[in-house]
């Protein structure tokens, strides 16, 4: 990358977050070229570590043809972001079946589990004991797994894209609503199996303990409330999730051109190296805050699938 | 059962209603190279369908190979925990039944011994009233006999006295009249007089 090629990445960092000032400042600015947003955003296009010319190369991913299932089209060839899930849920199965079995082998030989067995196995064993099932009520056992996949997916997808060339799977708003939609459809069946034809006073709000002329009024304004909650919670989860992820990276991202806005405004003298601390210091900090909110993130999307579950079990009208 | 079958036609009229979104998402990523880039609200199908497939295998295999060999042994000591405190009640249950039982015999075992005592004493009782009556019958007999035989000895000592004193005051008025009176006579006299001082 030359350094006028970062200079552009930086005015479009710039231009990204507040795009009124780049039609005041560089109307000369003949050619622009976004390198934030294609980060962010899938593609078809993977990069690979090059030491030839920069330090990075594209290759381009396979296009398949989309198949016609009945009236949908589906493009099922591997994108940026669909090449990331492989990684990252291979990397997960590796990693959590590792540990698995040398926490196994561990409490067979009788002493306590050391290392990265020892990790995952607190990790799950406070989820399970102290997070999902206290939320979920009793009888909690079968939602553990679901609970447990989806956080450990979703830690494993915000951490690979932390990783130079690496891109996060669940910075795309179709791979959270997906993993939301899943949650929904949990949710719902564990109200179905829990209430039985109760399950119904989750949709139609149906006060037994009121009389019928406050009821009907009342049932007609909170019915569509009820309905629009069991949606906006998913649509909530999808959101936070995706908009968590991909707010990170355009924070590292833009942090990163400010170095290059720096050397530009200080004409690439010697002293831009030393205005670049500033930005090295922000983006080392934010990466580091990054690795947090992807725990934390993978954690909430678990931790509130876990408390709607324990909500709709509970609700008795 | 109307009511369950019309949720479950509302929720396949949502799902049917989402559909035409789903296929117009395909459509755009299909159409996605030439026209339009992606954005970063843009659903794309064929990410949903592998993020459908990556989180299925991820649960299968978790749920199957990870899980269970990470909370077997926790599973496996709630377990036992239950078991132990299920089999801790039916102990102490068994242990009150036994204890009630000792109980019983102790008590009964109490009553027995107490009634042996007062057996005894009553027993004890007896024989010492008994011997103390024999020992007094036995020392009246005692007496009365030594009483009759000093009677009996008295008697016969009174006799004999009086044998002595007849034939020693014969023989002492025989000395005193020797010549006038023939043997016979004088007894009969002597006899007289000592009959009459019987009297």
């Amino acid at each position: 990358m030359t350094p006028n090629h970062l200079l552009k990445t930086l005015l479009l960092a710039v231009a990204f977050m507040a795009p009124g000032t780049l039609h005041a400042q560089a109307p000369a600015e003949a050619e622009k070229k976004d390198y934030i947003m294609p980060h962010v955003l899938n593609g078809h296009e993977l990069a690979i570590p090059s030491f030839g010319h920069g330090l990075e190369r594209e290759i381009h991913l396979p296009r398949w043809a989309p198949i016609q299932i009945g009236g949908l089209t589906l493009d099922l060839s591997p994108s940026k972001h669909v090449v990331m899930l492989w990684i990252s849920g291979a990397l997960c199965l590796l990693v959590m079946v590792a540990a698995a079995r040398g926490a196994a082998k561990a409490h067979a030989a009788g002493r306590p589990a050391k290392g990265l067995a020892g990790a995952v196995e607190a990790m799950v064993l406070y989820l399970r004991n102290d997070v999902i099932l206290p939320n979920v009520g009793h009888h909690g056992e079968k939602y553990v797994a679901y609970c447990l996949s989806a956080f450990f997916m979703v830690l494993f997808c915000n951490l690979l894209g932390l990783f130079p060339y690496m891109a996060t799977a669940t910075g795309n708003i179709s791979v959270t609503a997906t993993l939301a939609v899943l949650s929904f459809l949990v949710i719902e069946i564990a109200g179905m199996r829990a209430l039985g034809m109760g399950y119904i006073n989750t949709i139609v709000w149906w006060p037994r303990d009121l009389p019928f002329a406050v009821k009907a009024p009342v049932t007609l304004i909170m019915t569509p409330v009820e309905i629009l909650g069991k949606f906006t919670k998913p649509f909530a989860l999808a959101m936070r999730l995706f908009a968590n992820m991909t707010a990170g990276h355009i924070a590292v991202l833009a942090l990163v051109g400010m170095i290059f806005t720096f050397a530009q405004m200080l004409n690439y003298s010697p002293a831009a190296y030393g205005a670049a601390l500033i930005p090295v210091a922000l983006s080392t900090a934010i990466m580091g805050l990054e690795v947090f909110v992807s725990f934390l993130q993978a954690f909430i999307f678990m931790l509130l699938t876990a408390v709607f579950i324990g909500q709709i079990r509970e609700s008795h009208h | 059962m109307r009511l369950l079958k019309l949720t479950i036609a509302s929720l396949a009229g949502l799902i049917a209603t989402a559909a035409p979104l789903f296929s117009q998402a395909g459509e755009h990523a299909a159409t996605a190279t030439e026209a339009a880039k992606p954005g970063l609200l843009t659903v794309d199908g064929g990410l949903m369908f592998w993020t459908l497939i990556v989180f299925a295998a991820i649960f299968t295999i978790l749920a199957k190979y990870a899980f269970p060999l990470i909370l077997g042994a926790v599973q496996a000591r709630e377990a036992a925990l239950t078991k132990a405190l299920e089999e801790a009640r039916a102990d102490r249950e068994a242990a009150a039944k036994l204890l009630a039982e000792h109980q019983a015999k102790i008590e009964a075992a109490r009553g027995e011994a107490q009634k042996f005592i007062a057996d005894g004493r009553a027993t004890a009782e007896t024989m010492k009233s008994t011997m103390l009556e024999e020992t007094r019958k036995q020392q009246a007999e005692l007496l009365e006999r030594a009483k009759r035989d000093i009677e009996s000895e008295k008697s016969a000592a009174i006799a004999e006295l009086r044998r002595e004193a007849v034939g020693l005051a014969i023989s002492a008025a025989g000395k005193v009249i020797e010549k006038n009176l023939d043997d016979a006579q004088n007894r009969k006299l002597v006899e007289g007089f000592l009959a009459g001082l019987k009297q």
